[in-house]
């Protein structure tokens, strides 16, 4: 029923995604955890949420002219534009403030919670920041949910910096938007189903994972 | 700082080398990567993964990567040197990228012809017309009476510009009016708008052909299609890029030259079987009577 060209696409996609939020998290966890740390960080967190919305096709444009042969990054040997690579890079940087903003929420209230009762039981900073990671693993799990989600289905950056090539850089939505301009509309629809199949299948099984082990 | 700390903050700092490191050096490096911008309107049909099928018979250690996008990007993305190869339609952009010593080795290597579409009822009455100066005339009389739209694709691309010289040559200006649409939109977007319309447009027969036998144009009919007009030729050519060298731009140069041989006749051969006719005609020896008529293109401007 799904040619191995379209199952090779939905692949792709989640590796694509996957990648770019798990190197998200490695940055963004840390930095919305620094950030709990530190007082008055009202204007940083400001600015980081008014990032979230930034429109992807602008993004893809900004990555372009950094990465493009004339850009800046090229007399460096870094020759990324057209690959999955650059895809990967720019839908990390493009679900960071995401991430950051969700996240940080979690984390603050946790460290709001327990941090000054858990010091005033004599618990050691290592024990604090256990605790406190443990206690909002729900809340960042579903952050990084979340930002799988804004990668997997964003448009702009896999364009503009992946270049749609066929069985090289053709994920899901750049697929789903050659089938609109070639007319192949059932095409279009069908990945576009798969595509929310996906999502909401790993909200599931993340959901149940975390009810098994009782953080829920 | 607790062991926790330095854990969390040592792994980041390995895991992002590791990646890092896969960023920087991608693998499969031993395929020569043949990059071509190219207009979407070639890509939509189908016609470049026809072409790269034949060409991969023959030449199995290149990879052919089609970027598909606008024809003023097309060139930008050449100018900049990340593409080595531009397909594309429309001489004037051409003409001044030539200029400029962006591109060059240029062929003309297909030609097809532009339509004009519109709803069965005719409300312009256009359809028996054997010019398409009078036929734009007779749409833009049409709509200041209020019978009819007209979509414009106000894109910048190759048909978009073709469209604003016909309305040029004809001294017309139809931009500010109320039955003039224009969508900033690609060809078959532009398509659906006047099928809802059930407006007139400018199209290439490739796309147009597509969508109508998907049956997704119920309201629209071919009302003008005459391989006699000069003006509604849309020529088909193939630069090598300037600054592309290496083996990308040795295979670059084949693939110019095995497009403009038509080796296998599949510009010839293309949607013949689906759709009864060819969208494309390969150029072949007639390469001077169509460079005269490309020349003519390049050297004018109506907008």
């Amino acid at each position: 029923m799904i040619s191995d060209e379209t199952l090779a696409t939905i692949l792709r996609s989640i590796y694509v995604s996957g990648t770019a939020t798990l190197l998200a998290s490695v940055w963004s966890l840390p930095t919305s955890y620094v950030l709990t740390l530190k007082r008055r960080v009202g204007v940083v967190e400001a600015f980081i949420e008014s990032l979230v919305g930034i429109p992807t096709v602008l993004l893809g444009l900004l990555l372009y002219l950094l990465l493009s042969s004339s850009g800046p990054l090229a007399p460096l040997g870094i020759k990324l534009l057209y690959t999955p690579q650059a895809i990967i890079l720019g839908e990390s940087i493009l679900v960071t403030p995401l991430m950051i903003s969700t996240s940080y929420r979690v984390l603050k209230n946790s460290v709001v919670m327990y941090s000054e009762l858990a010091l005033s039981l004599g618990a050691s900073k290592t024990q604090i920041m256990t605790l406190i990671v443990k206690e909002s693993l729900p809340g960042v799990v579903a952050s990084i949910i979340m930002s799988f989600s804004r990668a997997l289905g964003e448009l702009g950056i896999a364009m503009m910096v992946g270049g749609n090539i066929s069985g090289y850089t053709r994920v899901m939505t750049t697929a789903i938007a050659l089938g609109v301009v070639r007319g192949e509309f059932e095409e279009a629809i069908a990945l576009g189903l798969v595509l929310m199949a996906i999502m909401v299948v790993i909200s599931v099984t993340l959901k149940l994972i975390n009810k098994v082990y009782g953080i829920d | 700082m607790g062991l926790l700390h330095r854990l969390v903050l040592v792994a980041s700092v390995v895991i992002l080398l590791v990646v890092a490191y896969y960023l920087l050096f991608p693998l499969n490096q031993y395929v020569v990567r043949l990059k071509v911008s190219t207009t979407t309107s070639l890509y939509a049909t189908g016609l470049l993964e026809a072409i790269a099928e034949a060409f991969r018979k023959e030449y199995p250690n290149v990879r052919l990567e089609f970027i598909a996008v606008g024809s003023g990007a097309a060139l930008r993305i050449a100018e900049r040197g990340d593409a080595c190869v531009v397909l594309i339609h429309e001489p004037y952009l051409e003409h001044q990228y030539l200029m400029k010593g962006v591109i060059g080795g240029g062929r003309v290597f297909a030609y097809n012809y532009f339509v004009v579409v519109g709803p069965k009822n005719d409300p312009a009455n256009i359809s028996g017309v054997d010019n398409v100066l009078e036929v734009f005339r007779r749409v833009y009389v049409a709509g200041e009476l209020g019978r009819t739209y007209f979509v414009s694709r106000g894109d910048n691309s190759g048909t978009h510009l073709r469209e604003l010289m016909i309305w040029g040559l004809l001294g017309l200006n139809p931009g500010n009016t109320s039955w003039y649409r224009s969508c900033g939109c690609g060809m078959s977007d532009a398509l659906l708008i006047a099928n809802e319309l059930e407006a007139y447009t400018l199209s290439d027969l490739g796309t147009y052909l597509k969508f109508k036998k998907g049956g997704k144009l119920q309201n629209l009919e071919l009302l003008y299609i005459n391989t006699d007009d000069n003006l509604t030729i849309n020529i088909y050519s193939a630069y090598i890029v300037s600054k592309c060298g290496g083996d990308e731009r040795r295979y670059g140069e084949l693939l110019i030259n095995f497009i403009s041989k038509d080796e296998g006749g599949v510009i010839r051969d293309y949607g013949v079987k689906e759709f009864g006719q060819p969208l494309f005609y390969p150029v072949l020896e007639n390469e001077s009577k169509f460079l005269s008529i490309w020349e003519w293109f390049a050297y004018r401007r109506f907008n």
